[in-house]
């Protein structure tokens, strides 16, 4: 598969078909056992590539969130980019400050993630995945662990990203949410890509039978 | 003040070695763990008395002379080293794993991610434990008197021998350990309470 610049993919399928695994690939926290994996023209697969310095370009949100506990939500930002990037530390806050803004939390920005409800928390996870200024953001069921009511505020931040250019892969069981902001979707099931097209046609006519099984379990 | 200054000296090349040590035991590098795993089973396997009379009478032996002093610093630390190792162990895996994951998803490395992420939370969670081995150390550094240290029990037993009164000085022995140990738990109480506020929900 290949994804464009300012693309949003949307990857739907069963549980353990691979959708996680896929996104966990790309930035090499799972090591694929074959297949290459190119960023911007360059392979990050194999020995070679310092992965540390390919995975700043690669941001990823977790569906359990996974915040920094013993650090406020504005330092959960800032961290990385201080302390790798060797960002001067005013003009990291200023970013960060910015970014919390971008996802409505700048008023939290002292707050524990233990203080936060879990839509803060994973909006706070983006920002910090932004700090690092990525080309690419991987989502990874990012709503699933979420109280339904708290959805929404998550799913919005990801849609204004996707508003504003975002190359984004998005693993997901929101169909609203890859209807409306998803370039295409991809199908997966049992480790391979079944199918793949716009948004529409693979929601009100796939091809494949399995697609079709998988839908109208969830629609 | 002896017995105190040991204590600290101990306790603080005690975190170093078992920082380390206790990275070797979550390690995925086989010689690093076998080292860090033989090393703390064969210390909590014998007794503390036994470490200090080797350090003190047995490496002269091999042509190492130390002082008393360093000999009984370099048990103490020893020792609680390798408890300190696996406290760390379980402070680190205390901490879940998503999160050395997130840490190495922006880009940090693994040694990275340890001291800027992963440790500072696992020092959170096992700081009861380590307040519980830095009493246990104070009190084992008693155990130093052997090696003609003049710490505190030593200190009592030179007051017996001179006053021939056993009572009095071991009680008053006794008080001081407690001076030290009540306003140390009672230092990690506090602390934990303060840090309570970033605790998990």
């Amino acid at each position: 598969m290949s994804v464009d610049k300012g693309e949003v993919v949307v990857i739907i399928g069963p549980s353990g078909s691979g959708k996680s695994t896929l996104l966990r690939c790309i930035n090499r926290l799972e090591e694929p056992t074959s297949g290459r994996i190119i960023l911007d023209g360059v392979e990050i697969t194999g020995n070679k590539v310092d992965i540390n310095k390919i995975r700043q370009r690669i941001g990823m949100v977790f569906q359990q969130f996974n915040l920094f506990s013993h650090l406020t939500a504005i330092q959960n930002v800032t961290l990385a980019p201080i302390k790798i990037k060797k960002m001067d530390k005013n003009e990291a806050m200023e970013t960060g400050m910015r970014l919390l803004e971008k996802v409505g939390l700048a008023d939290k920005a002292d707050y524990y993630p233990a203080q936060l409800s879990g839509g803060q928390q994973q909006r706070v996870a983006i920002a910090r995945a932004l700090a690092m200024n990525p080309e690419v953001m991987l989502f990874d069921e990012v709503t699933s662990a979420l109280d339904p009511e708290l959805v929404k505020e998550v799913l919005d931040v990801m849609k204004q990203l996707a508003k504003d250019g975002m190359t984004m892969i998005v693993v997901t069981h929101e169909t609203g949410f890859a209807k409306e902001v998803g370039d295409r979707v991809i199908f997966m099931d049992d480790g391979i890509i079944v199918e793949e097209g716009k948004p529409e046609k693979i929601f009100s006519n796939p091809e494949h039978e399995r697609t079709r099984r998988f839908l109208s379990m969830i629609l | 003040m002896v017995t105190l200054k040991l204590t600290v000296l101990s306790i603080l090349f005690g975190l170093v070695i078992g920082s380390i040590a206790g990275l070797g035991k979550v390690s995925k590098n086989k010689l690093f763990f076998g080292i860090s795993t033989t090393y703390v089973e064969i210390i909590r396997g014998t007794p503390l008395l036994v470490q200090i009379l080797i350090v003190y009478f047995g490496l002269p032996a091999i042509g190492i002379n130390l002082q008393p002093e360093p000999a009984g610093i370099i048990a103490l630390s020893v020792c609680s080293g390798a408890y300190i190792a696996e406290i760390v162990r379980v402070g680190i895996e205390s901490v879940p794993k998503g999160l050395m994951e997130a840490a190495r998803s922006l880009g940090m490395s693994y040694l990275q991610s340890m001291r800027y992420v992963i440790l500072p939370q696992a020092f959170r969670n096992v700081l009861p434990a380590l307040c519980n081995e830095f009493i246990a150390l104070l009190k084992d550094s008693s155990l130093l008197s052997v090696i003609s240290i003049v710490e505190l029990t030593r200190v009592g037993r030179q007051i017996v021998n001179t006053t021939f009164n056993a009572w009095t000085p071991f009680l008053g022995v006794a008080l001081f350990y407690l001076m030290m140990t009540i306003p140390l738990s009672r230092l990690v109480s506090y602390s934990q309470r303060k840090l309570g506020t970033y605790e998990v929900t």
